[in-house]
């Protein structure tokens, strides 16, 4: 296995305006371990623990979260890493 | 005794000789289902989950896009964890080769439980040797991930 080269993202990044930018979802699912999708959040995103568990804990509680944002290049990316290891991670257009 | 622990900058392994033997055999057969199972199997759905829930077409392209791609991925996971399953410690893409082919066993082999009717969230499950492996592969899994996160470098 490759290692992805990741970009960690800062804060900042999510606020910049995107011409209609794309979010990426990631949804609740029985089997996934919670440890496992905090883990996976902060080894792709580079979010903090805190930050990783505490969207873990709303896709666990709402049944889904946005976890990143942005061109729709970017969003199938991290789509794709997302499904790489297990989640299960849409992605759709602001209205 | 843990499995797994974060010792010098490497994820230290201790798994019993059987255990070791029972993962490659469950490796082995999960590569088996990977290369033959293809868009039959039911539970390999679950490694590839829709991106577009509500576009047909973004979806079909997302697919031709990344299916080959995500497929070999999961087999240079399987074969990077046949490599290093008889050493003794697991440096970083190790290590992330394990979590993923872990997480892949354990996913396949949960859709199977659900396929058949077991309710996952109850965490009441059946005395089968299938419930029994979904459940090992889970306590390793866990372990892994703890031992992972006091690297800094993952």
């Amino acid at each position: 296995m490759t290692a992805p080269v990741i970009a960690p993202e800062t804060e900042a990044d999510e606020s910049v305006a995107y011409a209609r930018p794309w979010k990426v979802l990631v949804w609740d699912d029985p089997i996934n371990l919670m440890s496992y999708v905090a883990f996976v959040f902060r080894k792709l995103f580079g979010y903090s623990a805190e930050k990783a568990h505490r969207l873990m804990m709303e896709v666990h509680v709402e049944g889904k979260a946005v976890v990143s944002s942005g061109t729709r290049e970017k969003a199938e990316f991290d789509v794709f890493r997302l499904h790489e290891h297990g989640l299960s991670a849409t992605m759709e257009q602001d209205e | 005794m843990s499995r797994f622990r974060y010792e010098g900058a490497v994820v230290v392994v201790d798994l019993p000789s059987g255990e070791r033997e029972m993962l490659a055999q469950v490796l082995s057969d999960l590569r088996d289902l990977l290369i033959s199972g293809g868009e039959t199997d039911e539970a390999l759905r679950r490694l590839k989950p829709p991106a577009h829930l509500d576009n047909a077409e973004a979806e079909s392209s997302y697919r031709e896009l990344v299916d080959d791609d995500l497929l070999r991925s999961r087999l240079e996971a399987i074969e990077t964890v046949e490599s290093t399953l008889s050493g003794a410690e697991l440096d970083t893409s190790a290590v992330a080769a394990w979590m993923q082919s872990l997480n892949s066993l354990r996913l396949v082999l949960g859709e199977q439980l659900a396929l058949a009717g077991i309710d996952l969230v109850s965490h009441e499950m059946p005395d089968t040797a299938s419930a029994a492996l979904y459940e090992w592969i889970g306590w390793l899994l866990e372990q892994l991930i703890s031992a992972a996160s006091e690297h800094p470098d993952l």
